[in-house]
């Protein structure tokens, strides 16, 4: 054999032995800013970080379920929301993690007691929490539309009211979030939404109260929308994911003012793929992405709020925690105080009435 | 006369001895399988990402089995309650789901649970609260005199008919409710097909705006792309190589900047409506809502089409030869005349080559109609996805998909009546 030929198959070796050998986590999640900070709070932060692949996807379970069901499993952790959390694990795509060891809250408090006290009362079997992430209404005080009367909107009600402050309103063009929305701006308590909605005459109601609005809606369906629309003067205010503003307001110098009264708080997960090609290097990395100080740490670099009551304390003791050094409190959609003037989504709701609200919604949209 | 047959009879041999005929026959074959197995790979690919996939989805369109694997002895004795004569099932159906709910596989019934809840909202709940319950009665050994009134002591949920009567759609390893879906129908009580809830018909119109749309965007191809065709393959070489650099700039820019940009332009405070506000065409509070409808979708998708109208088109006019038209005036023709009854006709191929093209793009069009559709631009592919990764509801996306697949053929069908498929010339 000649040289050249063994130099080459020396390098082979070389080249694939360390990707083979060890055992890589792969780790899929939304991508962009949140990633990002995915990467500097679990990845870093962990014992073995190389050992750690981010990907992005694009949401949803259909490729997760379409590698279960192909038997092909290439992902390990998929992040994901809340009624996919559950949809996933009772249809087996996730496996069931109840009998892991989650790390209690440094005051030895356990993860359930945890959670209950930021108000999730159930967590799906098959996954680990990561972020609360919101629906808000915000506007641009630099902005301010001369025909407002200098009232500032500061309810989810003056969202839905056109008369005291007319212009147009950014809304997504999905049905999540919008329908609670209408029902507290109507007057419902933000902790009954739910057992409005179980009545047909519930959903009925929130769908008059969109009818109040309907022609002073522009729709968007891409994150970054929202914050043109308010920004170029498209519209007057907005629902946006609020990690969006508070990425503006603390990165980009914007000056957004949060509507927090009635925004709807979504939970957001890790689950483990059910057959996933480095399973016990994956459980680990989900404890590890779960304790109180990485969800903290989290905040750091987005404004998404630690599902973890703890997290917040870690977050209040020490700020400023920006990583720029600047207070992020004020953005961090979850403190005590805003948890109780907020919808807490219930995928369970939505995983049982989703498609026909959404058909519903779309129906709205188009009429 | 004998002589001659016998030379033909004859046989005709190779240097070593074998018939020519059978040479021939024998590197005829060769020759063949050479060939064959030079488009083997290409053949196996599009078996393996073309064809196998369309027939899995256009089984996965009518296929219940799954359900039914789960829920056998239910479903069965489901099959004999008289509807007429007893207000809920009997009490041997309540027997057969509370032990298969009880005793099944986890899994399996987590999976039902996600085709059973597109019957009926609420079934999930319902199943999995049962389901919790009598894993507890079972371990417990509590003795059940009456499985229904456990059931509904459970929840009363199951005392309510609607849930009962959505069973009755999943009965059937094979079934076309997906289609019904698709187009706004569902079953009733006696599996009767009815039109589904008024709040709820959104497929139908979404097709015929999908329709509609597509038809819309062709036209204006036609219409926009044709004198630039014809510019183009009339000009001077060196004018017209920098104008179709100016076609085919936007063709490689991508498509998401394209439709960000049209954003841009279209919106209230965008740079057509602030245009005509300082023109004084139009007053501050009059700007026209031009993009987040089907407005925006139309010039968007128009836009980002036309060059797939436009190459065809100019393809086939570079070739017909300008002595025609001349050959037309010289036979006494007006201009209007010759361009009608002589050049029109010769561009025909172009015409349908770019319009099926444009056309087919448009019906399956996702992702402009997503960013700039806002309320009413949507089209079909935007509940596709939505089903697809949102509510898992993969009967009805194959449904969907084998609908637009139907409507495809029937086009291509008419098309080929009516003008010709070998007509098609694209270049």
């Amino acid at each position: 054999m000649s040289k050249f030929f063994k130099t080459i198959i020396a390098f082979a070796f070389l080249s694939v032995v360390p990707f083979s050998a060890s055992a890589e986590v792969t780790f899929v999640s939304w991508g962009g800013a949140y990633t990002e900070s995915q990467i500097k709070a679990y990845g870093d932060t962990y014992s073995d970080p190389d050992s750690i692949i981010f990907e992005p996807y694009n949401g949803g379970l259909g490729e997760v379920r379409a590698q279960v069901e192909s038997g092909n499993v290439a992902w390990d952790i998929v992040d994901v929301l809340p009624s996919e959390a559950i949809i996933g694990c009772d249809e087996g795509l996730f496996e069931d993690l109840s009998d892991v060891a989650w790390t209690d809250a440094p005051d030895g408090t356990s993860m359930e007691d945890d959670l209950a006290a930021s108000g999730v009362t159930i967590m799906p079997p098959c996954c680990a929490p990561q972020i609360f992430w919101t629906y808000v209404a915000f506007y641009d005080p630099d902005n301010f539309p001369g025909n407002w009367s200098g009232a500032k909107p500061e309810g989810i009600a003056d969202f839905f009211d056109v008369e005291n402050f007319p212009g147009k309103r950014g809304v997504h063009t999905w049905a999540n979030a919008i329908v609670e929305m209408a029902l507290v701006a109507d007057g419902v308590g933000v902790n009954d939404v739910y057992d409005v909605l179980e009545t047909s005459e519930g959903v009925d109601r929130a769908f008059a109260k969109l009818d109040t609005i309907k022609d002073h809606i522009i729709h968007w369906s891409a994150g970054s929308k929202p914050l043109e629309l308010v920004k170029s003067g498209e519209v007057v205010m907005s629902l946006a994911y609020n990690g969006r503003v508070g990425a503006a307001n603390l990165s980009e110098g914007e000056n957004f003012e949060y509507i927090w009264e009635g925004q709807v708080i979504e939970q957001e997960y890790i689950c483990l793929m059910n057959g996933a090609p480095n399973r016990d290097a994956a459980i680990d990395f989900m404890i590890h992405a779960s304790s109180s100080e990485s969800q903290a740490e989290q905040a750091k670099y987005i404004t998404y709020g630690p599902m973890r009551a703890s997290g917040i304390d870690i977050i209040a003791a020490g700020e400023p925690w920006f990583h720029t050094g600047i207070n992020v409190l004020d953005q961090m959609p979850n403190t005590p105080d805003k948890l109780a003037i907020s919808v807490i989504g219930d995928p369970t709701w939505w995983a049982d009435n989703g498609s026909e609200i959404s058909e519903r919604y779309g129906a709205w949209m188009g009429n | 006369m004998e002589a001659h047959i016998s030379t033909a009879e004859q046989v005709l041999l190779t240097t070593d001895g074998i018939p020519l005929k059978d040479s021939l026959k024998k590197t005829e074959r060769r020759n063949k399988i050479k060939a064959f197995l030079l488009v083997f790979p290409l053949l196996l690919f599009i078996i393996v990402t073309f064809v196998v996939p369309i027939f899995d989805m256009l089984g996965r369109s009518i296929d219940d089995s799954q359900i039914n694997q789960v829920y056998p002895k239910t479903f069965e004795e489901y099959g004999k309650w008289d509807k007429k004569a007893d207000e809920l099932p009997p009490e041997e159906v309540f027997k057969a789901i509370y032990f298969e709910l009880g005793t099944g596989d986890k899994i399996m019934i987590g999976r039902a649970l996600t085709r059973m809840n597109y019957s009926k909202s609420g079934w999930k709940s319902l199943i999995k609260k049962t389901q919790r319950q009598i894993k507890k009665d079972l371990k417990a050994e509590t003795v059940i005199t009456s499985y229904k009134d456990r059931l509904i002591e459970i929840n009363e949920k199951w005392a309510d008919r609607t849930y009962w009567y959505a069973m009755s759609q999943m009965i059937n390893e094979r079934t076309p409710i997906y289609y019904w879906n698709a187009l706004d129908r569902t079953y009733d009580a006696e599996m009767n097909v009815v039109r589904q809830s008024e709040e709820r018909r959104i497929y139908v119109k979404t097709w015929i705006k999908t329709f509609k749309v597509s038809v819309y965007v062709t036209f204006f191809c036609l219409l926009l792309g044709f004198p630039v065709a014809h510019l183009l393959a009339n000009l001077p070489l060196r004018y017209s190589n920098l104008l179709m650099i100016f076609v085919l700039l936007p063709f490689w820019t991508s498509l998401l900047v394209r439709t960000t940009a049209w954003i841009v332009m279209l919106q209230q405070n965008g740079v057509i409506n602030g245009v005509l506000v300082w023109l004084g065409i139009l007053c501050d509070d009059c700007r026209i809502q031009m993009v987040y409808n089907e407005t925006g979708t139309l010039i968007a998708m128009t836009q980002i089409l036309l060059p797939f109208m436009i190459l065809p088109l100019y393809s086939v006019m570079k070739v017909i030869p300008p002595s025609h038209l001349r050959a037309a005036a010289n036979l006494g023709a007006k201009p209007f005349t010759a361009f009608i009854r002589v050049y029109l006709p010769q561009t025909v191929p172009g015409m349908s080559a770019g319009g099926l093209l444009v056309f087919v793009l448009a019906i399956g069009y996702f992702i402009t109609p997503e960013l700039v559709g806002g309320k009413d631009g949507q089209l079909i592919g935007h509940w596709i996805a939505y089903h697809l990764k949102t509510t898992l509801n993969w009967g009805l996306c194959a449904a969907l998909g084998a609908i637009l697949l139907g409507i495809m053929l029937i086009l291509y069908w008419l098309y080929n009546r009516i003008v010709g498929i070998d007509n098609i010339k694209l270049g």
